[in-house]
């Protein structure tokens, strides 16, 4: 759940990068190995988060209906659907799992 | 009226009509389904709104809304989303100079960054045409984003049980709709395996939140030769 603080808080730092890239950076200059780096960085960070949101609850690892929706959704997306039809299949496996069992 | 068009449809240049279209429906349909998301997981519509403006991106939420959503700190989930934009930094890095000179106009466009928009106008040999094609793909992208995060943010509202839709698996389910693109290439495949295999390891040695900013370090295989 978002609150106003934590949006203000993101604003805040996604904003900060966008203005230090546009205004404090000479792309040119930045070495292309470390360029790489921060240009893998996001999957990275994005990879982990959806790993743990998908195997484990409250830092315990807990498999349940989730594993299924999200590998549902993998299958959509490497099938290139648009990502309300990825999240709504996602949705609609997990959702269909839990009532049944 | 004249310049409106000329701002959406920047004549003499690379950009076609169906890329401008397709940016702009593609992003309506994100913002539609990301608001939706946040508000049926109890965002208050009015932050709702307020995110879709200043934070304009979703990544950011999407990845804070998932590691809170596991067990993961406030803090923690703020430190994942700004980390998973750094790559708006380097956009706008790539981007402002082919821009305008003026500062001030230079850290509004830096704003609008996004994937799309930068490779396009990136994709212009002259600097005016970038700027032209940076200015309309930025309308076709922003807009159609914003109106779709309002609609979204209005229907979320009128769902009546969002406990009963799966709603914890759609967190993961929209991020990796985001990234499946990059997982095309060898290198990017490996750093995502890395950073897999490092979260699960650390998951249950370690407080909520560590072991995803962990993972970060698989992004230090990139400094290897090579891409």
């Amino acid at each position: 759940m978002l609150t106003w603080m934590v949006v203000v808080a993101l604003a805040i730092g996604v904003y900060g990068q966008r203005l230090a890239g546009a205004l404090l950076v000479d792309a040119d200059r930045l070495p292309s190995r470390w360029r790489r780096v921060l240009d893998a960085l996001p999957l990275a960070i994005i990879s982990a988060v959806v790993a743990l949101a998908t195997i484990s609850d409250d830092g315990e690892l807990t498999l349940d209906a989730r594993l299924a929706g999200v590998g549902v959704a993998a299958l959509c997306a490497s099938r290139k659907l648009p990502m309300f039809v990825t999240v709504l299949a996602a949705a609609a496996t997990t959702a269909t799992i839990r009532a049944v069992g | 009226m004249a310049t409106v068009r000329e701002w959406l449809f920047p004549t003499g240049t690379e950009l076609t009509s169906g890329e401008s279209l397709t940016i702009g429906l593609t992003y309506f349909t994100v913002g539609l389904t990301v608001a939706v998301l946040h508000v049926t997981d109890g965002t208050a519509p009015w932050v709702m709104i307020a995110s879709v403006f200043i934070v304009n991106s979703v990544t950011p939420t999407l990845a804070y809304a998932a590691v809170t959503a596991s067990g993961g700190s406030t803090a923690a989930g703020v430190l994942s989303g700004w980390l998973v934009s750094t790559r708006f930094g380097l956009f706008a890095a790539a981007i402002a100079p082919r821009l305008w000179r003026s500062k001030t106009k230079r850290a509004i466009a830096a704003h609008a960054s996004f994937d799309p928009n930068v490779a396009l106008a990136m994709r212009e040999k002259d600097d005016d045409d970038a700027r032209r094609v940076y200015l309309a793909t930025s309308l076709w992208l922003c807009i159609p984003w914003w109106i779709g995060g309002i609609i979204g943010t209005l229907i979320g509202s009128g769902l009546s049980d969002p406990g009963a839709l799966g709603l914890d698996a759609v967190f993961p389910a929209a991020l990796i709709a985001i990234i499946w693109p990059q997982l095309a290439k060898a290198d990017l495949r490996v750093i995502a395996a890395t950073a897999v295999v490092i979260a699960i390891a650390l998951l249950e040695a370690t407080p909520g939140g560590v072991p995803v900013l962990a993972a970060a370090g698989a992004a230090l295989l990139a400094l290897r030769r090579g891409r």
